[in-house]
Formats: structure tokens, sequence, C-alpha cells
């Protein structure tokens, strides 16, 4: 564990040497994701300022749930970029292969070998809102929501990873696995309003099958005072299994990879 | 025998590797038709919940604004990204030096080759999201055939204004060499104000302002109104004249803005 970490850090630092060689370009990348979801934001508050509320939830609320969203996303976004893109830059030109002669494990090697810096935006846009929300609709800011919000993002951001790690496995077999990421990950957008604003099927979908709705929804009812139940701390129980599945089935994956043998 | 097996065994490689290829492109085609369909799924939803307590929002009905939304979204792929990412890449790369030696016109050149995969997009986009809007969200496109005819003409104007926007926005690439950050500017700026996110009229209006002396509206906000029913067909004479003064406008613009800004050309080891 010690050596992993250390390890870790070095592969920071070296990632960092890279992006300071480019610097003008760092700090597009970091603010480029602010800008993007700007738009949305800016949108969305357009269209609530002409109506009081949707099915009784207010925009703040909205911004509670997508600020949730999106911090969880950044977690992602930030340690597990990488498995977007194992099939196109690692799988197929053979650059894969160095992993497996290496004494560590390959899915750290690879986790390690791209830290993401576009996240810095999506924490910047998700504390915002988080904070604008929290304040706005005067819900206590105590260390014990504090703490609950940290845990509950913490594990959504490993809920992405988990749906992540297990489409990108499928690279193993069909070498180009952004098509299957990017259907899965799409599903995602469900969760940054209200689960009640759908049939009650894409509910269900985000709740079991692709438990998106455990980044946002179900902590954000929580903190609002909606009475969920054991909902409310049922993320991190769900993010232990998806994460172990998608271990699993990664592992899997490894065992049947052939090289391309460029 | 053991050559024979060695073969057999080379052509099953072939044959596996041409299937994945073939499954891969396909992949990507129904993987981005399965997005689009979760997405389309979630404006719905959201645009229906705001309409389930009221009958009218900035004046139109849920019907007209669910028709708009979905063709915007449509359309918003032809537009996204422009092409100033392949100017970088021509000037960055050198290639820019062989283009301009070709014995036609550049920005012509470009230009036909741009609005002929963007038609294309277009057709594809109609056909394959067209049928599930009208299947699956229950979407009433018009019949009226002048209808459509209005909004081509509107979208190709549009296009062509765009066209020249993004030229001279590339132009910047001769000085910079540096475009990404300025294409997710744009990207951005874009969604907001060409009313791919929302129609135009729900913005409130000192943003509505800033949209209108933008010119990403032209490509996505005038068209998509025309063919969802929002904008009514008499006013298509002056919707016109308004396209092409932008595109008047614009098009002055962009050849100015070229032929002085490729004087400053730099080949970087073209």
């Amino acid at each position: 564990m010690r050596r992993y970490s250390k390890l870790y850090w070095y592969f920071v630092i070296q990632r960092f040497k890279i992006l300071m060689e480019y610097r003008l370009n760092f700090f597009i990348g970091s603010i480029s994701t602010i800008l993007f979801q700007a738009a949305s934001i800016v949108a969305l508050w357009a269209v609530l300022r002409q109506v009081p509320s949707i099915q009784g939830w207010t925009l703040e609320q909205i911004l509670l749930i997508y600020g949730l969203l999106t911090l969880s996303k950044g977690i992602n976004h930030i340690f597990a970029d990488n498995l977007w893109v194992i099939g196109r830059d690692y799988i197929r030109p053979g650059q894969f292969d160095r992993f497996l002669v290496r004494p560590i494990n390959p899915l750290f090697h690879l986790l390690a070998d791209r830290i993401c810096h576009d996240a810095i935006g999506d924490f910047i846009v998700g504390f915002s809102l988080v904070g604008y929300a929290m304040v706005k609709l005067q819900l206590p800011i105590t260390l014990a929501s504090i703490g609950f919000i940290i845990l509950m993002v913490i594990s959504g951001g490993i809920i992405f990873i988990a749906l992540n790690l297990i489409t990108a496995a499928t690279a193993f077999w069909i070498m180009d696995s952004i098509p299957v990421t990017n259907l899965v990950f799409s599903t995602n957008e469900f969760a940054q309003y209200p689960l009640t604003f759908y049939h009650r099927s894409v509910g269900i979908l985000l709740t079991w099958l692709l438990p998106y709705g455990f980044a946002s929804y179900y902590p954000a009812s929580y903190l609002l005072g909606h009475s969920i139940g054991w909902m409310a701390w049922l993320a991190p129980l769900v993010a232990l299994v998806c994460i172990t599945i998608a271990y699993r089935f990664w592992v899997f994956g490894l065992k049947h990879y052939g090289s391309t043998g460029s | 025998m053991n050559k024979l097996a060695y073969r057999l065994r080379t052509y099953r490689s072939v044959v596996g590797m041409n299937i994945k290829e073939m499954l891969a492109y396909n992949l990507w085609f129904w993987s981005q038709l399965g997005a689009h369909l979760f997405l389309t799924i979630v404006y719905v939803s959201f645009w229906k919940a705001l309409y389930s307590e009221r009958e009218t929002i900035a004046g139109l009905t849920m019907q007209q604004t669910l028709t708009y939304i979905i063709l915007a979204r449509m359309i918003a792929p032809l537009v996204q990204w422009g092409y100033t990412q392949e100017f970088g890449y021509w000037i960055r790369e050198g290639t820019i030096s062989s283009e301009l030696l070709r014995p036609v016109d550049f920005q012509e050149r470009i230009f036909v080759g741009h609005l002929t995969r963007t038609f294309i997009a277009l057709a594809q986009q109609l056909l394959v999201t067209g049928s599930f809007a009208v299947l699956v969200f229950d979407i009433r496109l018009p019949t009226d055939p002048l209808i459509w005819l209005s909004f081509l003409i509107s979208l190709l104007l549009g296009c062509s204004i765009l066209f020249c926007f993004d030229w001279i926005f590339g132009c910047v690439a001769f000085y910079s060499t540096e475009v990404w950050g300025l294409q997710v500017v744009r990207g951005s700026i874009l969604m907001l104000f060409s009313g791919v996110l929302l129609p135009l009229t729900m913005l409130p209006s000192s943003l509505q302002t800033v949209a209108q002396w933008m010119p990403f509206a032209q490509s996505v906000s005038i068209p998509v109104s025309l063919l969802s029913g929002i904008t009514p067909l008499d006013q298509l004479g002056s919707i016109w004249l308004q396209q092409l003064a932008w595109l008047a406008a614009m098009l002055m613009l962009s050849r100015l803005m070229f032929q002085f800004s490729v004087r400053k050309i730099t080949v970087q080891g073209g």
C-alpha cells in the first residue's frame, strides 16, 4: 500500500511536469469544464426564473442534485479518465503490453498513467453549486452534514469509476471500448434532475442497474429532509458492490487479453 | 498438414479482425444513437415536468417547446464544433501551404466540403433520430413541403453564416497556433446563444439581445423555429432578408480577415 501511494505520487509529479510545459493549455483545460457547465446552468436558471418550481422542486434544490452529481463525476474524471481510452491509446497500439511486464498492478498503472486536470473545473462548479444551494435553502452546514456529503460524493465517484471500469474491460474483446463506455456513461444525465421527473422504469434503472442515482438524487433528498429512509445510507454499500464486480470483471477480461501484436 | 493448419489459423485471425472492426464501427453508430436517445428522454421528461402545472411558458405550449427542443438537439451536433480545429491543424502541420497552392479558391473549396458533410449528417439525423422522435416521443413534424423547403433554405443560410464566422475565428490560429481553447469557448457560448438548450424567447431580455448580436442563432434557433411552427411562414421574407444581410457582412469580413492574416503565416516544420 505504501509502495503504491509513493508510486502514485511519482506518476502525479511526472504528469504535472508534462502539463506545465504547456501552461496555457493547462489553464484553458481547467476552465473549459466550467464554461461548458455554465451554459447549462444559465439555461436552467432562465427557465426556472419563469416558474416557481417543477413538481415541487425549486431551482436551488435541483442545483443541489446537479452539484452533487458534478462532484462525483469530478472524482471519476480526475482519477479514472484513462479508462475511456484504454482501447484507443493502449490496447490498439500495443502500449498495454508494457503494463503487463512491470511488477505493478496493470489497472493501477493504467489509472496512474494520466490523472486528468480538467476535473478541477468540475470541482469548482460542484462545490459552488452545493455551497450555494445549502446556503440558499438554509440547510444546516455542520460537521455531520459535511461528512455525509463527503461520504456520498466519494461513494458516487466510486460508482462512476466502477461502471466505467466494467465498460472499459470490454476493450479486451472488442479493442475500442469508448462506444460502450459512452453509452452507459451517458445515462448519468438522468441523475442530474430529480428521478421523480421520469417514468418509473428510469428511476429503477438508475437505482438498481446503473446506480448513478446514489451519486445525486438520494443524498440530495436526504439533505432536503425528504423521507427516503435507509436509501439515504445505501450509497457506500452500492459503491462497494459495484467496484467489486467491476474489478472481478476486469481481471476476467485481462485473462482473455491477447495482444494486438503491433 | 501443419502448413494448412497454420494458414487456417491465420485466416481465422483475419476474419476475426474484420468482424471486430465492423463491430467496432457499428458499435459507434449504435452507441451514439443510444446516447442521443437517452438524452432526448432526459430533455423530454424535464420539459414535461415543467409543463405539468402550467399551459404555456413564455407563450409556448408544451407541444411547440418539445418539437423545438428535439429538433434543435438534432441540429446541434452539425454546428457544435465547427472546423477551427482543422484550421489549427493545417497551420500546425504545415499542410496549409499545399492547401493554398491548389488552383481553386481555398475558402470556396472548404465551404463546399463543409456544407456537404453538414447536409449528409442532417439527412442521417433526420432519418434515424427523426423517426425516433415521431414514433417514440410523439412529435408532430410539419407535412407542408413549403415549411420544409423554407427550413432547409434558412438552415443553409444559417450554416453559411456560421461558416464565415468560424473562418474569421479560425484565422486567429495564424497568430496563436493554439485553437483548442478557443474551440471550447466557442462551443460553450454556442450552446446557450444558438438556442440548442432552450427556445431563445425563454431567455431574459438582456440575454436575448446578446443572442441577437451573435451569429449562432442563425444556424439553430431561426431554422428550427420555422420547422417547429413557432415562427409563422409569413415572416419568411424578413427572416431571409436578415440572414442574407448577416451572410453578406460575415462573408466580406471573413475574406478580409483571411487575406490579412495569411501574410502572418509561419509554417512550423511543414
